[in-house]
């Protein structure tokens, strides 16, 4: 029966390879939404996996989120200086390190930081060492340029038109080790130097409390009285003792020693003008709202494989139909009509698994280019592999093509010898 | 070899005013060599369709060898069919893709009874209808050498009854005339039961009896003896 098979298959086999690749397609299409979908939310989720607890001054939970974990660029409203110098000091905080955006260079974010989060962040460097300078950087794994090269910082983003900062020029020290994350594409430098190009002194030298609560960007003219003014010194060593008059920030990242530090610290800097959240909770938010859109697609997937699989129907039937003949001889050649129905399932269910482990594959490939794409822009690794639950899935679609499968059979199975081979 | 009775058959088509087939009664003996002839549409095929069992009847008797098949469910028609009748018809009805040796064995592969001894009869059949290699594709293959191999399926389960369905009507003379001698030859050689339904006068005409249909009924019954009572 599979020499019958296999001897006919061969004699139709552009019209077989149509059909295995309609169905691979159609298989691809759902299995990549599906891989695709569990790449982002597993990429992300470690992505944050790393941000325990992340504070800023009080608006969208998820912006800040978005800003420190991801990485995206949006202007976020300043908190006082005075929450990190608090931090510092909290005995139930491991580390806490204030970050803060608003420069790029050629399409890379520059992140103001401490030393604490570039030794933190990775747990290591590659090469190098980490900005023990104002004009000093740290560049993540992602980043490519050589140690020793200049970054010259702009202001916004290329695409936004931003300008070139002339008061200084970073040089790269080192280089962390990948995380994985958003962070693996970021310039770590030393945020005392974002806050002296951007006029932002530590308040010893300025104005008592004008810069709280204000973007950073409008804050720079309430200072006054630095000798540096407007000229930041690249050899300047770090001061990262905070203190109370520390210029505001949007967000700072903090390690708490235990989980229920955790909580109580989220606890108590949710209230007022702050707020704290552990991303990995904004997350799931984020993916209740995913998870609808996934649905859709999947939706929409199953609906390409329900036409495929129809086509496929009306395709097989009128096949039948013109091989009539053929199944009468058989039958009168004395075949019984349960080798009939046998050879007729089998060969359709066997182009069909063909094609859905096709689909497999070249969804498998599809999730991975998409997957590499998107960490190339993002810098977020995307884990695609195949879970426990697609075995169900590949379950089903072969259920579904042993159903199908089974009409053209009975179609075949029921006819009559006598009337096909008059015909 | 067996025996073919047939008793009070009528077969009706909806729509036809007239029987397709009628017969009142008729016998044909174990190991005679019947022809069956008549114009197209003198019910010569649906004759064929009835004693193989291809088709069910719902008025009359079939029995071979006193085994009415009439009663048989369609299943049970096929087994018996494929065990004890060898069909040749004027089409091939050969599968391209497979060899001449595969193509005698398809059915009774399908039907579970290829045996050693039947794979071993097959080489031995396809020897007797004069081809040498079993191996070749049937789609390489002349009409009349398809034939052979048709007729090689046929008799693989050494069936009691031969029946060939124009066996020569779509074969120029010289191969017809060959693929003729070599049915009657083989009936006579494995001692089957041989009807042939054929408008070739010269194959009929060496058969031992001839029956004549004329619009569903018997309309002649002769043998090279004479007439049958």
């Amino acid at each position: 029966m599979i020499r019958f098979i296999l001897a006919d298959l061969r004699r139709l086999w552009t019209g077989s390879l149509v059909v295995v690749l309609l169905v691979a397609l159609a298989t691809a299409l759902g299995v990549s939404v599906v891989l695709q979908e569990r790449a982002l939310r597993l990429g992300s989720a470690r992505a944050a996996d790393r941000f325990d607890l992340v504070i800023g001054a009080g608006g969208s939970e998820t912006q800040l989120v978005l800003s420190s974990v991801f990485l995206q660029p949006s202007p976020l409203p300043l908190m006082s200086g005075e929450v990190l110098a608090r931090l510092t000091a909290d005995p139930r905080v491991d580390w806490a390190a204030p970050i803060g955006f608003g420069d790029s260079f050629s399409g890379y974010p520059i992140v103001g930081t401490t030393t604490m989060l570039a030794q933190n962040l990775a747990g290591g460097l590659t090469e190098g060492k980490i900005f023990a300078r104002e004009g000093e950087a740290v560049i993540g794994s992602a980043v490519n340029l050589p140690l020793g090269g200049e970054i010259k910082p702009m202001h916004g983003s290329l695409e936004e038109g931003g300008e070139t900062h002339t008061e200084l020029v970073y040089h790269i020290a080192g280089r962390l080790r990948p995380t994985g994350t958003a962070w693996d594409r970021a310039v770590l430098v030393p945020i005392q130097a974002v806050w002296h190009i951007h006029g932002m002194e530590a308040e010893e030298h300025a104005e008592e409390g004008a810069d709280a609560g204000h973007e950073h960007q409008e804050a720079g003219a309430d200072h006054d009285g630095h000798e540096h003014h407007g000229e930041p010194d690249p050899d300047a060593a770090l001061n990262e003792t905070w203190t109370v008059d520390a210029p505001g920030l949007p967000a700072i990242l903090v390690k708490p020693k235990t989980i229920a530090d955790a909580y109580k610290l989220r606890q108590e800097y949710r209230s007022g003008n702050t707020v704290a959240v552990f991303p990995g909770e904004v997350l799931t938010n984020l993916y209740a709202t995913l998870g609808d859109a996934k649905q859709i697609l999947v939706a929409v997937a199953s609906g390409a494989q329900l036409l495929v699989a129809a086509s496929l129907v009306l395709v097989t039937v009128i096949h039948i139909g013109q091989r009539r003949r053929q199944i009468g001889a058989l039958r009168a050649f004395g075949a019984p009509r349960g080798a009939i129905f046998g050879i007729v399932w089998l060969e359709f269910f066997f182009l069909v698994a063909v094609g859905i482990g096709l689909g497999f594959a070249l969804g498998y490939v599809a999730a991975l280019t998409l997957s590499g794409l998107f960490s190339q822009t993002s810098g977020i690794a995307m884990p695609v592999g195949f879970a426990r639950d697609d075995a169900g899935l590949a379950g089903i679609l072969l259920a579904f093509a042993a159903i199908l499968a089974a009409l053209p059979a009975l179609l075949a199975y029921r006819q009559s010898p006598a009337q096909a081979l008059r015909a | 070899m067996l025996a073919l009775d047939i008793e009070n058959l009528t077969v009706t088509f909806p729509g036809l005013a007239s029987p397709a087939l009628a017969i009142g009664r008729l016998s044909i003996d174990a190991g005679s060599r019947v022809a069956i002839t008549g114009a197209s549409g003198s019910g010569k095929s649906t004759f064929v369709n009835i004693v193989t069992g291809l088709e069910r009847i719902r008025e009359g008797r079939i029995r071979w060898n006193g085994k009415d098949i009439t009663t048989l469910s369609e299943s049970r028609r096929d087994r018996f069919r494929a065990a004890n009748i060898g069909l040749v018809m004027q089409e091939f009805h050969l599968f391209p893709g497979l060899s001449a040796l595969e193509n005698v064995l398809l059915p009774a592969r399908l039907a579970g009874a290829a045996t050693a001894a039947v794979i071993e009869r097959a080489h031995s059949l396809l020897n007797t209808v004069g081809l040498s290699r079993p191996g070749q594709k049937i789609e390489t293959m002349s009409r009349g050498e398809m034939q052979r191999v048709a007729i090689g399926r046929a008799l693989l389960r050494k069936p009691g009854v031969i029946i060939a369905d124009e066996p020569t009507a779509s074969l120029d003379a010289e191969s017809g005339e060959a693929v003729g001698d070599l049915i009657l030859d083989l009936a006579i050689a494995e001692g089957s039961t041989l009807i042939v339904v054929s408008h070739d006068q010269r194959l009929a005409g060496r058969l031992d009896r001839r029956i004549t249909f004329r619009s569903g009924r018997i309309s002649d019954d002769s043998t090279a003896a004479g007439e049958v009572a």
